[in-house]
């Protein structure tokens, strides 16, 4: 299986009267793109907007960013499976990608009404937040889209999400019949049997469990949210968006699961360093200590299977969902497989432990560094110039303890606000150190 | 301590730890109905209770569903 990944630089984006990529500018015709997502009867209100890094620009509620990728050659579609799109298994051919951008879901529709799962994420393109997340770094197109109202929660998930992925294709289209500037090739060539046999076990949230539902929108493998055994990916699969985000966090968009550097490293570096064998996805928030266990196990089993010698482990929750993914991180020791986990940590307050279920064999750990914001003393981000989205911002109790601590509210936008809730860096994109 | 995640909560040092259902009803299952689910919900909590009365010398699971299953602490 074999992947050309073709990336076309995007240094400024501006509406015109064509969408075009040239020379790293992409031109965006606005009504164009819009007409394509308001070809969706579910959608009510559809707009575009644009944001630089070093803008005083917020944008408010982010629900998503997303790479924009398109297969040029090969079976299939990027994203593949999500919102009615085609299924066919991906990771074959040629793809073209605009990097150094990416296309942001902004909209008040939330993930789903049971479990306090509510969409938390917004982002600042200048002031403290540019150092501590990567979308500020980016050229950000906005889709800014309200569904029916009447609809139910999964049909307005699904409405405002595939609206974010008409304007990503849109753009990404541009590409198709251009030669990429920059390309690489990707394929687990057969190489020296000495090297070290690496697997990458990939633990992403379900929401099944908290939702009740069997569809909910969330962190997809072709789509499904579901709770499932374990997947074994080819690393090309994941290039053209077999896995994507969203969940809950900053860090757990598409972009960054597009974008991760530890499996990107783990894959460039195969047949040098080590044998890339691929990536198993986890699934976690499993709710028996049964399901835990075996999940645990048969993950485990799996990396075994495939002949790993070791695994790098890393998720994208927090809370009860650390049990089985510690677990699998003990059940692969205990077959062999020596692992390294790569994770943030919880709150220390009153020494307690910043790992939920602390296991002798977890004795290679990367910390990304400490969550919980408020705790971090980081700065309130003050005023902006610009919002874009929600005029708004509802501050849920919990989650603004101290300045606008205690209760439920909603504070302008525009204005001075909280820190975002949580800082969980799952893939190792920021530059904070742990707490010792 | 009734809990799904059963050794986990033995690994915190909890004494008398009583299988529940699942995380997110621990003490019932919304799936059987009202009457069946209210059956099942007092036998988890009748158990409880009635370990108070049990002597223990660490963390030990009791199971509602299978009669007692005393294990000990897998605490690490």
């Amino acid at each position: 299986m074999r992947l050309e990944l073709g990336s076309f630089p995007v240094r400024t984006i501006s509406f015109g009267p064509a969408t075009r990529w040239h020379a790293g500018h992409l031109t965006v015709d606005r009504a164009a793109a819009l007409a394509e997502v308001r070809r969706d009867p579910r959608i009510v209100t559809a707009d575009l907007e644009l944001a630089a890094p070093g803008e005083s620009v917020r944008i408010w509620p982010v629900r998503d960013v997303i790479e924009p990728r398109i297969k040029v050659e090969g079976p299939g579609q990027c994203y593949p499976g999500i919102c009615g799109r085609d299924v066919a298994t991906v990771g074959e051919g040629r793809t073209h990608r605009l990097s150094g951008m990416g296309v942001v879901e902004v909209s008040s529709v939330n993930w789903h009404d049971a479990g306090g799962d509510f969409v938390e994420t917004y982002l600042d393109m200048a002031g403290p937040f540019a150092e501590m997340y990567p979308y500020q770094r980016l050229q950000l197109l906005c889709a800014v889209v309200e569904p029916d109202p009447a609809l139910s929660d999964e049909s307005r998930n699904d409405a405002v999400h595939k609206a974010a992925l008409t304007v990503s294709d849109h753009v990404a289209r541009a590409t198709a019949g251009l030669t990429p500037p920059e390309r690489e090739t990707f394929e687990l060539t057969p190489c020296d049997p000495a090297l070290p046999r690496v697997t990458y076990i990939w633990g992403v949230h379900s929401p099944q469990a908290m939702s009740g539902s069997l569809t909910a929108f969330c962190t997809a493998t072709y789509g499904l949210t579901q709770l499932t055994p374990p997947w074994v990916l080819h690393p090309n699969e994941i290039l053209d968006g077999a896995l994507t985000g969203p969940y809950r966090t900053a860090f757990a968009m598409s972009w960054t699961v597009a974008n991760n550097p530890l499996f990107l490293d783990l894959y460039r570096r195969h047949g040098k360093d080590w044998n890339f064998l691929g990536v198993i996805v986890l699934r976690t928030e499993w709710t028996t200590q049964h399901e835990k266990q075996m999940i645990a196990n048969q993950t485990a089993k799996t990396a075994r299977m495939l002949g790993a010698q070791g695994a790098v482990v890393t998720w994208d929750a927090g809370g009860n969902e650390f049990i089985e993914v510690v677990r699998t991180i003990q059940a692969c020791e205990r077959l062999g497989i020596k692992t390294v986990f790569l994770t943030s940590e919880d709150d220390a307050t009153d020494g307690a432990p910043t790992m939920l279920e602390p296991l002798p064999e977890a004795d290679a750990i990367v910390s990304t560094s400490f969550f919980k914001n408020v705790t971090l003393k980081v700065a309130d981000p003050g005023p902006v110039s610009r919002v874009i989205g929600l005029d708004r911002k509802v501050v849920h109790r919990g989650s603004g303890v101290g300045l606008h601590g205690g209760s439920d509210s909603a504070l302008p936008t525009a204005g001075t606000l909280p820190p975002p809730w949580r800082y969980d860096d799952h893939y190792g994109f920021g530059s904070l150190s742990c707490i010792e | 301590m009734i809990s799904a995640i059963y050794t986990f909560a033995m690994t915190t040092g909890a004494n008398r730890v009583i299988r529940g259902a699942r995380i997110e009803h621990v003490c019932g299952d919304p799936s059987l109905g009202p009457e069946k689910d209210y059956a099942y919900g007092m036998r988890i909590v009748r158990k409880a209770l009635e370990t108070l009365t049990v002597a223990v010398s660490g963390p030990t699971l009791f199971d509602p569903q299978a009669g007692d299953i005393q294990e000990p602490s897998h605490a690490s």
